[in-house]
Parts: structure tokens; C-alpha cells; sequence
């Protein structure tokens, strides 16, 4: 009994309170980037932004929350209910399991397993199958329409995306995130950011855009001509955990980007005070920073046109990235950086 | 066979033409007001000015200028624009600007033709004319500020309408169109109000309650007298808010009675919404359709069909006739009719029941001799037409039957058949007179056909066009004239006793004595109910009148205007109108009904929709697919001489504004009653 | 030339100016007014929610002309008239359905009698659909409330007309 709680109970009973303390944050995140979107946008549109509910608006996202929650469940007569009723579920769940391998810390990760970051692409790639069953089950056009474009999108961008991540891999000659992270330690000149891969973030950063399906490049949702997209059927609590998966979604390509090229929860600068900082806090500034970015460009670019979208991500990201994968390789092989080191 | 020329085109006219007829033969619109084709010319509002060349230098009045031979005619030069501007203006100093509370707004000569050659502003800056308004009877308001003097109500009602009630009084800027406080003692009065080019005259009944735009126009036929007159049913949502007439030269030119005018609102009152059983108690009350024909059903299946029968009312199109045939046929029963008030009437042969002059040409015979009848009561417009024959054409008229103002004056033969014996032996003077003329007519009504010696006065008839020459190769001078509308359909289509079947008076005898079981009333209601009493009564109709009291089972119908169907007007021609709006509540189409319950006693009737109704009616009566047509007849042997009693012969219509079951629901034909029949024998207010 | 476009074309410089832009915007004051406790000013041709309006002497305005139901390009009037006792023109019904109005103002262009007008007042939003069927009372009442503002308004667009 006790080797079986030993084994078995007490390492799940950790497991469970792991996630709950990354679920548990990461939800409040979601609920705070919705108020942080609408407050950034306002400002630039020289707008106030929600400021009634609580002070500062601080009280909208449990207003909003509260709202879907008590709204009623439309199910469209002609959809397949069970599809209709997974879809948000998957999305949601997929948006949230990927955070299993994210490092907060010097081995402070839930999984540290050696090939997370493949791990984190598998699954950002399955996110595609939420937004397909949701468009294919309302039995709407709209949705159908929406659903088929996110899809196409998404699948090419993932083929750029799979690039920079190689060069990344290349560079560092590990595929484990924390050994990434380490790689980048000894103050911000080390970041990948700086330095040959620059053009690679660049790429990987645009291509986040479209992977979450973010202005510029939400057609999927393009309310101007799908009304609202694949999501379009949804109400109340299957709509709210689109949203939650979606901006979920969000937080997690940055946390990504975070990663691979801003020295994850590495400080800046390697004296004091700024070691003094703990890890997850400059993990957490440099999310928020790339997701301040994400609503900068939402607030400052009209949406592409579905065709130069498409010439973007196979023209343009798809031959630099190869190129960039050849270069890295040379350097890697003649320039004296050592594999594995 | 004068040419001109209009606005350098050349046309060739007829004789006698004016200038405004010839420029309208070359498609040139000239504006008028006091100008109308039908009546005299009276050249009063000036409207109408046109250049002409030779002739004097300045714009002359075409509609009153005959069109001469090389006359040069323009419409359109700056002086006759000048001159138009100029005449609206001064129509418009004393026109009131009153157009959003006046019910001609939108439908207005004044309002048209002021936007059309009009200026934008007025010099006048003086005090408009005020005028009192006047009395003109229940039909017509009038609001004489709005007057431009015209006249054309004027010349209506002396000329068409045969009476001299309306009038001009004073002169210039005092002159005033009244009646003198009396009510237009006319039965086409209704007419002046369409004739009217302003405002001045409009219909009380529908006094402020709608707009022209917001009417459903729908073209269609009028079944309230025998003329079969077109009329134009304006509709607003589902209700029927005004009746007008519609062009048809063969019929009723554009003229209709105040009947079929203004007993529209007997539409709304009154009507049989949901079918109703009569239960245990006696009592009427309301029913679904299933329990109505489930109750039909469990009587007609019981019923033998020598015990059915079946009486078509005077309103009914004819495929509620012909479905109502089939479904009696289809039951072995031979009793059916269509002829309510018994008139002798000869189904086998055509000619014997149709006005077979024609309406039209009637205005055309030189002498007239009218049998029974009251023709401005019982066919107002047909007496239009011997007016104008009387007036125009000399014609000569005598009346054996009622004495009565007929609007034109006429010999008075008597008022019995000894006077109708008489010219039919040849000893009377009138045979002679009748022999010598070139297109004489007689004309018998049902005065005299639905009494009992009906059929020898039909045979008499018959024999004096025989015997005085009145049946020529191209011309019939053989006219019944009838009072329903929908009688001559009913002939037609053969509604009448089968083999071995009771007419109207038998199937009433037969009920009273228990021979008939179930009757079968569609919209009958100008039977003696009485007799039905013992017998189990189906009426069918959209009217709460004396069938639906007498009724055990009323199954409710629609209305003229609430389908579509086929009538027969008296001359024969077959018309076609057109459903305006749908039956209230639960009623249906009066065909649809019948369908429906031959289904359920097992008769089905073989067709489902109208066109197949129509497909087989036409099988069974061809010339009913010639719309708007006068199938020829040809001349045969009927009627039955016999003895004719010496009572002296009555009109078949009493009050000529309630003659059935719309009219007698309707409040503006209370009003008209009260008005000229009440008042007119003396009454008292207290009378109703 | 060529050198340069190309090169601000790698660098994405008109991205960069944009992003720039907006994030000027961000610090800029902002022009939200703090509704309902602060509102923006209403010109004297604002159409907001409708009034019939009466004469000073009681009598009302509108005379069933219907030329405002006929105007109104979302049918969103009825008007049902007969004659009143007095014999005048008068409407028994007017009902005007605010979900369907527009708007536009026609009705208030094609009046010959400034009977039926649009107010300054905006803020009419209900709790159920039903009310916002106004009928001629409800319409009447609102006359009656904001003649003032709306003879105002009419006054000081006179000049314009």
C-alpha cells in the first residue's frame, strides 16, 4: 500500500498540483491579455479602452467571463452535435497540454524531456484539427469557409516555422528546450536574438502571427467577409473556450519565441541586481513584452489578402529559411562552433 | 375626312373630330380638365389651349375646335406653354394647397398636371375664395373650396344620369356647383366623384381612410346586378376599401351603379368567418371544417338522391356551380336550380334567356318596347344605354309594367298582360310600329318571368319577336333582362332539374311536404326559408343572411372578390375577375369547399386545382373559354303559350340598394335606403 | 534608389514607421468622453427618437396625410385614419416600429405639418422588443415632453431651409 502510494498516488497527486499551478496562472493570463488587447488597441486608437467595470476596467475580464458563461448554448440544428461540442475542447486542451515542456526556470519544467521542442511543434500543429471540426460541424458556410483557411494557412506556415526551429537546433545542437535556453546564458548578447539567427526570429515571429491566426493575418475570422469564421455557430461556454484556447494559443507561441530566441528566463544582463531577479519573472516580462508586440501589430496593420498570404509564407519565409538552414549548417560545420557543446 | 398637321406630323382624321380628339390620335397629350370624351363639350377651364394656324394669333381651346382641313396644330411652342402656366395659375388662386387632407392627393388632374405645366409660385398674395360645403346625400362629400368649376359633374348627371339635380348657381368669382341641399337622386351618382378632376367631390364612405398608393389594385368583375360591369377592386391589407369601374366599352363604358360602388363595406360586416352546426338545443354554433362535413357526411350518406337538392344563389361564380353540379350528380340527385326567384326560363335553348342585342348595341335599336321590368333599377347602366339611344338617336320607347321615372320619356302601353296579348294578336297600334322599324328590341324582366304565368309571357314575348319581325339575320331583338349575376351562368352550365327533378318551387314543396331531406343552399338566400324548416338545410355562403339562419350546417364561403372565378353577365358574355383579397377566418373558396367535401362523402370530384376545375368546366361548356367574348346563339322554339293572369306586372327589385346579401350588410346602402327609398315613400326616421 | 528601396524593403521599414506611428498614438490624450456622465454636443438637425408634436392650443398636428408612411423606406409606420367627430382628418392609429426605423429622417422632410418630428433624444433603449412599437400616444407623450428642445431645434435650423 504504501510502496503503492510511494509510486504511484503521490507523484500524480504532485503532477496535478504542477499543472494546476500552470493552468491556474495561465488562465488569469488569458483573462488579462483579453483586457490588455482591448486597452493597448483603445490607446492607439486614442480610445480609453473598458474603464467602468472595477477600476481601470481591471474587473471586465470576470465580467466578460461571467457573461459567456450564463449565455445559452446554441447548437445549430443541422450540425453534428458531438463534433460541434469537441472541437472547443480540443482546441482548448491542445492549448493548454503544450505548456507541459515549457521551462519557467532552470529546472523548473513539468516534463524536461529531450525533445520538447519537437513536442511543442507536434502540438501546435494538431491545433488545426479544432478549428477544421468546428468548421466542418456547424453546417455553416461561413464556418466551413473560415475552418478551410485557417487550415491552409496554418499547414504553410508550420513548413517555415519548421525551418527556423532547425536553425535553431543547429545552432544549439540540442532539442531540449531548457538546453536551448541554456545556450543563451551570459547577458542579452548571447540571445539568439542578436546575431545570425535575427533573420530567423524575424521569420519565426511573423509566422507566430499567422499560426495563431492574429492580424495581420486572421482571415480565418475576417468578420468583413466570414462574419466571424469557423466560430461563427459558437455561443456562450463552447465560444468562450475557443477564445480561452486561441489567446491561450497566443501566450504560448510567445513563451516559444521567449525560448528560442530571448534567453527564455535568463536575466539581460548576468550581474546584480538583475540575477537577482528570479527566472520565471523574466520568462513572464518577456512574454508580456512579445505579446505587447502581437497587439501593437494588431492595432497598427490592415489584414492581408488571402493570396499574399500565401506568397508570404511560400516565396518568401519558405526560401530564406532554407537558406538560413544551409548557411547555419556551413557555420556550424566550419565555423568552429562545436556540436553539442 | 380632314388632314392636319400636329407638331409638323400629318395625320388624317374622321369627320367631326376635334382638335383635342386628333391630337390625341397622334399621341400628343393636351393637359384638360372640363373635357370629357363622354360628355358634351363645355370648353370652360381653358386648359387645353393650343396654337393654330390660320386662325387667330392667339391659343385657342382644342376641345372645342373642330379639326378642319390643313390646320397647322402645335402644342408646344412658348406660347402654349405660357398660356398653360398662365391658366394653372389662375386655377390655382382659388384651388385651397389642402392636398395632404384631401382624398384625391395622389390620384388628383389638379395635383398632376400642376406639377406637369405648372409654375412654382403664385403672384397672388390675396385672400383665397372660401365656399360652403354642400349636401349631396350619403355617397358623395364635397368640398366645394376645392372646385375649379368644371362642370363635368354637371353634364354627367343631366346627360348619363338622366336627372337634374346638380346645377351651377351665380356667375364668376360666385359661381358654385350645388344641389340645392338634396341628395343626387341617382343611382350612378357614384360616377361624379371619379369624374371630378379635383378634390371637390369624393366618396363619403371612403372619406380620409386610405391613400391610392397604399391600394392593391386588382381587375375583376362586379356580381352585384347582371351587367357584369368591370370593376377595379382596391384592397388595402386584406380589407376592400373602394370599388371603381374599369374601361370596357361592350359593358359598362367607364361608368358603375352606386350598388356596386359603394356596397363594398357590406364586405366586412356580417360575414361568416368559421363554419357553424346547429346542436341539440337548436342553436348555431361554431365548428371546425371537420366536424361541419363530418355531420354533411353522416346526412347525405343516409339520404337517397331523389331526397338532395340543391339551389344556387344569384352571386355565384361559375365553378362553384359546376363543382356543386358535379358533386349532385355524383349523388343521383336531379333537384337542383339556379333560378331563386322561379323564373321561366328555358335552359335547352340559349337564346331564350340572354340579352341578345347586346348592351352595347342596344343604344342602336329605334324602338324599345320594356316588359316587367324597372331598368334603372334593375340594370342602371343598360337604361344608360337607352337613354343615349332615346337621346341620341330618337329612340322610341314603351313600357308595359310599372309606371316609373325611367330617366327619358316613353309611351305607356299599360300595365298587364291584356296590353302584352294585345300586340302579340297584332291588334294593338304598337305592332304596327314595332313591324315598321328598322332595329326594334323588346325587353322582358323578370317581373314578368318569375311569376307564375312566367312561362306564357315568355312565350308571348316570343311570338311578338317572332311575328314583328324582330329576329333578322343581323339583329336580335329578343332581350330578357336579368337581375343576378350569376343566372345566366347557372343556364349555361345547366343548372337546372335534371331528369325528373324539382325546380326552386318543387324542392320548397318537397321539403315542406318531407319528399327532400337535405337542401343544399349556395348563397341562396332570397328563397322563402319557411319551407325549409322540416328539411336539413347546408348553406354555403360568406354572408350571415336568411340562408345561414335557416341553415343546420353553414360551411363559409368568399365573397366576389375573395376568388377567383368565371361569371355570365346577361348578355352572355363571359368575364373572368380576379381574387382582390382572401376570404376572413377559416372561410374558403366557395370550389374548394365542395372539393373537399366531395372527398369526404366519397364523391371525389376529378380535379384538385382551379386550372383542372376550369379544364373540365370548359369540356363541359366550350364557349366559356372565350373571355370577354358574345358566343352566338341561334334562334329557337320555346316557351309554352298558356293563360296569363291580368295582375298587373311589378319590378323584380324593390329597393335597388339591398338586393342581396353584400348590399343588405352594407351600412352605406342603409344610408342610401334611408335616404331615397324611406324617404322618398314618405317614412318617418323612425323607420329603421 | 534602387539600393535604398531594396534595402528599406528587407528591413521592413514601412512596418517599422507604422508600428512607430501607433505607438506615438498610444501616449497621445485620448478623445473618449466619460458617457453618460459627460456627452458630446448635438447638432439641431440630430434625429433621435420620434415626437408628434402638438399645436400650442392642444390640437394635434397631424392631419393622416401619410405621406411620412409613405416616405419611409423601412416601412417602419401605419397610420389607419377616419373622420373625427368634428369632421376633420385625424389618424386613429399611428404606430411607428422603432426596430425597423432607420432613421433617415424622411418622415420628418415629407411632414407639410412638423407633426411628426425626430428628437434630440437618444437614450430610449428598453427591455423588452414591445416597447420599442410606439404608438400614437407614446409618440403624442414624447411630443409633449421635448417640445421645447424640438421647437428650439427647429428654430435654429430655420435659416437653413
Amino acid at each position: 500500500m504504501v510502496e503503492f502510494l510511494g509510486i504511484y498516488v503521490y507523484p500524480t497527486l504532485w503532477t496535478v498540483f504542477y499543472i494546476a499551478c500552470i493552468v491556474g496562472p495561465l488562465l488569469g493570463s488569458v483573462a488579462y491579455l483579453t483586457l490588455a488587447e482591448r486597452k493597448v488597441i483603445g490607446w492607439m486608437q486614442y480610445r480609453k479602452g473598458p474603464n467602468v467595470v472595477g477600476p481601470f476596467g481591471l474587473l471586465q475580464p470576470m465580467a466578460d467571463g461571467l457573461k459567456l458563461l450564463l449565455k445559452e448554448t446554441i447548437i445549430p440544428s443541422g450540425a453534428n452535435r458531438i463534433m460541434f461540442v469537441a472541437a472547443p475542447m480540443v482546441t482548448f486542451v491542445l492549448s493548454l497540454i503544450a505548456w507541459a515542456v515549457i521551462p519557467f526556470d532552470s529546472g523548473l519544467v513539468l516534463a524536461d524531456i529531450n525533445v520538447g521542442i519537437l513536442y511543442l511543434f507536434a502540438i501546435s500543429s494538431l491545433g488545426v484539427y479544432g478549428i477544421i471540426m468546428a468548421g466542418w460541424s456547424s453546417n455553416s458556410k461561413y464556418a466551413f469557409l473560415g475552418a478551410l483557411r485557417s487550415a491552409a494557412q496554418m499547414v504553410s506556415y508550420e513548413v517555415s516555422m519548421g525551418f527556423v526551429i532547425i536553425t535553431v537546433l543547429l545552432y544549439v545542437g540540442s532539442l531540449n528546450l531548457s538546453a536551448i535556453v541554456e545556450a543563451q546564458s551570459g547577458g542579452f548578447w548571447n540571445w539568439h536574438f542578436f546575431g545570425l539567427l535575427f533573420p530567423m526570429f524575424v521569420v519565426f515571429f511573423i509566422s507566430t502571427l499567422a499560426e495563431t491566426n492574429r492580424a495581420p493575418f486572421d482571415l480565418p475570422e475576417a468578420e468583413a467577409e466570414l462574419v466571424s469564421g469557423y466560430n461563427v455557430e459558437y455561443s456562450s461556454m463552447t465560444f468562450a473556450m475557443f477564445f480561452l484556447g486561441e489567446y491561450a494559443n497566443m501566450i504560448l507561441m510567445c513563451g516559444m519565441t521567449s525560448l528560442l530566441f530571448l534567453g527564455g528566463w535568463m536575466s539581460p544582463f548576468d550581474f546584480v541586481p538583475f540575477t537577482w531577479v528570479p527566472g520565471p519573472i523574466w520568462f513572464a516580462v518577456k512574454i508580456a513584452f512579445c505579446l505587447f508586440v502581437f497587439l501593437w501589430i494588431r492595432a497598427t496593420f490592415p489584414r492581408y489578402r488571402y493570396d499574399q498570404l500565401m506568397r508570404l509564407g511560400w516565396k518568401v519565409f519558405l526560401p530564406l529559411s532554407l537558406l538560413w538552414v544551409v548557411l547555419i549548417a556551413g557555420y556550424v560545420v566550419y565555423g568552429g562552433k562545436a556540436v553539442g557543446a | 375626312m380632314p388632314k392636319l398637321k400636329i407638331d409638323g406630323v400629318e395625320i388624317e382624321v374622321e369627320n367631326g373630330l376635334t382638335v383635342l380628339q386628333a391630337c390625341e390620335q397622334a399621341g400628343v397629350e393636351i393637359p384638360r380638365f372640363c373635357y370629357h370624351e363622354r360628355l358634351s363639350v363645355a370648353g370652360n377651364c381653358r386648359m387645353c389651349l393650343v396654337e393654330v394656324s390660320p386662325g387667330p394669333p392667339k391659343p385657342q381651346a382644342s376641345c372645342a375646335l373642330p379639326a378642319g382641313e390643313g390646320m397647322e396644330v402645335t402644342t408646344n411652342s412658348p406660347m402654349v406653354e405660357k398660356a398653360r402656366t398662365g391658366v394653372m395659375e389662375f386655377l390655382l388662386i382659388n384651388h385651397p394647397l389642402d392636398c395632404p387632407i384631401c382624398d384625391q392627393g395622389g390620384e388628383c388632374d389638379l395635383q398632376d398636371q400642376a406639377m406637369g405645366y405648372g409654375n412654382s409660385g403664385s403672384r397672388y398674395t390675396e385672400d383665397k375664395r372660401a365656399v360652403s360645403e354642400k349636401y349631396m346625400g350619403p355617397l358623395i362629400n364635397t368640398i366645394m373650396t376645392r372646385c375649379i368649376h368644371c362642370t363635368r359633374c354637371v353634364r354627367f348627371s343631366t346627360e348619363v344620369g338622366g336627372v337634374t339635380d346638380m346645377g351651377m348657381v351665380n356667375r364668376g368669382e360666385n359661381a358654385e356647383i350645388t344641389t340645392l341641399e338634396k341628395a343626387v337622386s341617382s343611382e350612378l351618382s357614384g360616377n361624379v366623384i371619379d369624374l371630378c378632376p379635383v378634390g371637390a367631390l369624393t366618396s363619403k364612405p371612403y372619406s380620409f381612410v386610405a391613400r391610392p398608393w397604399e391600394l392593391k389594385k386588382t381587375e375583376t368583375i362586379d356580381v352585384l346586378d347582371a351587367m357584369g360591369s368591370n370593376i377595379r377592386v382596391d384592397v388595402r391589407g386584406n380589407e376592400v376599401m373602394r370599388v371603381l369601374p374599369r374601361l370596357n366599352e361592350d359593358v359598362n363604358e367607364e361608368w358603375i351603379s352606386d350598388k356596386s360602388r359603394f356596397s363594398c363595406d357590406g364586405l366586412r360586416s356580417q360575414r361568416l368567418d368559421k363554419p357553424y352546426v346547429r346542436n341539440a338545443a337548436g342553436k348555431l354554433e361554431p365548428a371546425s371544417w371537420d366536424e361541419a362535413f363530418a355531420v354533411i357526411s353522416a346526412k347525405l350518406s343516409g339520404a337517397a338522391g331523389e331526397r338532395i337538392a340543391a339551389i344556387a344563389g344569384d352571386q355565384c361564380d361559375a365553378e362553384s356551380m359546376f363543382a356543386l353540379k358535379g358533386l349532385m350528380d355524383a349523388l343521383g340527385s336531379p333537384n337542383l336550380d339556379c333560378r331563386q326567384d322561379g323564373a321561366a326560363l328555358d335552359p335547352s335553348v340559349r337564346s331564350s334567356y340572354l340579352f341578345n342585342t347586346g348592351i352595347a348595341k342596344a343604344e342602336e335599336a329605334d324602338i324599345c318596347l320594356i316588359i316587367g321590368a324597372n331598368p334603372r333599377w334593375e340594370a342602371p347602366l343598360v337604361n344608360t344605354r337607352l337613354r343615349k339611344g332615346w337621346l341620341d338617336g330618337g329612340m322610341k320607347i314603351s313600357v308595359i309594367g310599372p309606371q316609373l321615372d325611367l330617366t327619358y320619356d316613353y309611351d305607356y302601353l299599360g300595365a298587364s298582360t291584356a296590353t302584352l296579348q294585345e300586340i302579340a294578336d297584332g291588334t294593338h297600334p304598337f305592332a304596327a310600329a314595332l313591324k315598321a322599324a328598322k332595329r326594334p328590341m323588346l325587353m322582358i324582366g323578370m317581373g314578368a318571368l318569375s311569376r307564375d304565368d312566367g312561362a306564357a309571357c315568355l312565350a308571348v314575348a316570343r311570338k311578338i319577336a317572332n311575328d314583328c319581325g324582330l329576329i333578322r339575320d343581323d339583329w336580335n331583338g329578343f332581350n330578357v333582362l336579368h337581375t343576378a349575376a350569376a343566372r345566366v351562368g347557372g343556364m349555361d352550365l345547366g343548372f337546372t332539374p335534371g331528369q325528373g327533378g324539382c325546380d326552386v318551387s318543387g324542392i320548397l314543396n318537397g321539403a315542406s311536404s318531407g319528399a327532400i331531406d337535405v337542401v343544399y343552399l349556395l348563397g341562396a338566400d332570397e328563397i322563402k326559408m319557411s319551407s325549409l324548416d322540416k328539411a336539413f338545410v347546408i348553406y354555403q355562403g360568406h354572408h350571415g343572411d336568411a340562408g345561414a339562419h335557416a341553415a343546420d350546417v353553414i360551411l363559409p364561403g368568399a365573397a366576389y372578390t375573395e376568388k377567383s372565378g368565371v361569371y355570365v353577365n346577361l348578355e352572355g358574355r363571359v368575364q373572368r375577375g380576379r381574387r382582390a383579397a382572401f376570404p376572413p377566418g377559416d372561410a374558403r373558396e366557395d370550389w374548394t369547399i365542395l372539393r373537399a367535401l366531395s372527398a369526404i362523402v366519397g364523391k371525389t370530384l376529378p380535379y384538385d386545382d382551379l386550372p383542372g376545375l376550369r379544364k373540365a368546366m370548359h369540356e363541359a361548356c366550350p364557349h366559356f373559354t372565350h373571355i370577354d367574348t358574345v358566343e352566338p346563339t341561334s334562334w329557337e322554339d320555346f316557351g309554352t303559350i298558356g293563360d296569363m293572369s291580368a295582375a298587373p306586372f311589378k319590378s323584380a327589385i324593390e329597393n335597388f340598394y339591398m338586393t342581396d346579401p353584400i348590399s343588405r350588410a352594407s351600412e352605406t346602402m342603409a344610408a342610401c335606403t334611408r335616404e331615397f327609398i324611406l324617404n322618398a315613400e314618405g317614412a318617418t326616421g323612425t323607420d329603421g | 534608389m534602387m539600393l535604398n528601396r531594396t534595402a528599406s524593403s528587407f528591413l521592413l521599414m514601412e512596418l517599422v514607421q507604422g508600428m512607430a506611428l501607433t505607438l506615438k498614438a498610444m501616449f497621445r490624450p485620448k478623445h473618449t468622453i466619460n458617457y453618460p456622465y459627460e456627452k458630446g454636443p448635438l447638432s439641431p438637425r440630430f434625429r433621435g427618437e420620434h415626437a408628434l408634436r402638438r399645436y400650442p392650443n392642444g390640437e394635434e398636428r397631424c392631419i393622416a396625410c401619410k405621406l411620412c408612411e409613405a416616405v419611409c423606406p423601412a416601412q417602419a409606420i401605419t397610420i389607419e385614419a377616419e373622420p373625427r367627430e368634428d369632421g376633420s382628418r385625424r389618424t386613429t392609429r399611428y404606430d411607428l416600429d422603432m426596430t425597423k426605423c432607420i432613421y433617415c429622417g424622411y418622415c420628418q422632410e415629407a411632414c407639410p405639418v412638423d407633426a411628426i418630428v425626430e428628437g434630440p433624444n437618444f437614450e430610449f433603449a428598453t427591455e423588452t422588443r414591445e416597447e420599442l412599437f410606439y404608438n400614437k400616444d407614446k409618440l403624442l407623450a414624447n411630443g409633449d415632453r421635448w417640445e421645447a428642445e424640438i421647437a428650439s431645434n427647429i428654430a435654429l435650423d430655420a435659416p437653413y431651409r
